[in-house]
């Protein structure tokens, strides 16, 4: 039975839960991104006697284990230093640090991509999710495919990047997978933490 | 002639010097680090020059980079040592060859230069959660709905109160 009593209380319910459930849909907290742990990687698979590639710029990753698959852009870094990414507006695509070697050649190539975007998840939102054995397939602009295999994946403070061992030398083919992870800041507008993949060339 | 069967010769010793010896080669001259965030300083040694015979010169080549740096100091395991601070080198990868004060060479060497720190690879995503909103749209369309009719009914009870 409606009576006149009821029918005030129910409509003032109905209008505080919808305003409630729009307070909350605006300020709901975003997907969060799988993280690892941040001990140092390890070489889990040694690395295969395989003559390096020469150099040639790297076009497509895909990563079938996540399912990733992704067009490629060469970048560089910032008037201060800092690695560039992909534009936020094209989220799916990934990144080529230009200065480093290329995937296939002896050294380390290096591939960054957005975890998120304004619009959602990017390219590189599941990176985190990735395990030692896995695989990852770049193909070049010469049509070769390398193929790596992950040794580890680390998060780390963005301020304790691991710089020699993401860019620095090695004797293998090696490819270096990075994006952001962790906690993200809204003072900075920042992730605090990298997660980087670390693999090996094995085809 | 001579001059060619000389070149030819020291090159194979210096071949056969790597290929026998292969981190005895490389130790002549080392960088230290060899991986750099740009703007940081690494350390250029030349381990076999002696220091009495005048200060060693590192030729560093890159990117965009041809420079030669004097020795400043006797390293502290034998050898000279330089400087090289690397506030506004190009990104990429250099190399350092060292010829010791009495002519010597002293071998090459390479030093990464790279980004600083690590990417801004994210934006936070999207903070709207679109089911929520939409039920909230919802319930708040209803009771604005009941609102209404309440007060259409009122109308003639206050009327006649």
């Amino acid at each position: 039975m409606w009576s006149r009593r009821t029918l005030p209380a129910v409509v003032a319910l109905l209008g505080v839960a919808g305003l409630g459930l729009i307070t909350v849909g605006l300020t709901a907290d975003p997907a969060q991104p799988p993280s690892p742990s941040a001990d140092a990687p390890r070489r889990t698979h040694p690395a295969p006697d395989l003559a390096p590639l020469p150099p040639a710029a790297p076009v497509r990753v895909q990563i079938p284990a996540i399912g990733v698959r992704a067009d490629i852009v060469p970048v560089g870094a910032d008037a201060a230093g800092v690695l560039e990414v992909p534009p936020l507006d094209r989220p799916t695509l990934a990144g080529w640090y230009r200065h480093g070697v290329s995937p296939g050649e002896t050294g380390n190539a290096v591939l960054v991509g957005h975890v998120d975007s304004p619009s959602g998840p990017a390219v590189f939102f599941d990176l985190g999710r990735l395990h030692a054995g896995q695989q990852v397939q770049v193909t070049r602009a010469d049509t070769r495919v390398a193929t790596f295999t992950v040794d580890d994946v680390r998060a780390y403070p963005k301020e304790h990047f691991p710089t020699t061992l993401v860019y620095g030398p090695t004797d293998a083919a090696g490819l270096r997978l990075i994006t952001c992870g962790g906690r993200f800041d809204d003072a900075t507008g920042n992730y605090v933490d990298n997660i980087v993949v670390f693999a090996t060339r094995t085809a | 002639m001579k001059v060619s069967t000389a070149l030819c010769s020291a090159a194979l010793g210096v071949g056969l010097g790597t290929l026998l010896l292969p981190g005895a080669a490389l130790a002549d001259t080392t960088v230290s680090p060899a991986t750099t965030p740009v703007g940081g300083t690494v350390v250029l040694t030349a381990t076999t020059c002696n220091p009495k015979s005048g200060d060693a010169i590192f030729r560093v080549t890159g990117p965009n980079r041809d420079q030669n740096v004097r020795s400043t100091t006797a390293a502290a395991g034998g050898g000279l040592s330089a400087e090289l601070f690397t506030a506004g080198f190009t990104l990429g990868t250099y190399t350092v060859a060292a010829t010791c004060g009495d002519g010597s060479s002293a071998g090459t060497a390479t030093f990464a230069v790279t980004p600083i720190g690590g990417a801004p690879a994210g934006s936070g995503g999207d903070n709207r959660d679109t089911g929520a909103l939409a039920a909230g749209g919802t319930l708040l369309g209803t009771a604005l709905a009941g609102a209404v009719i309440l007060i259409r009914r009122r109308r003639p009870v206050s009327t006649v109160a």
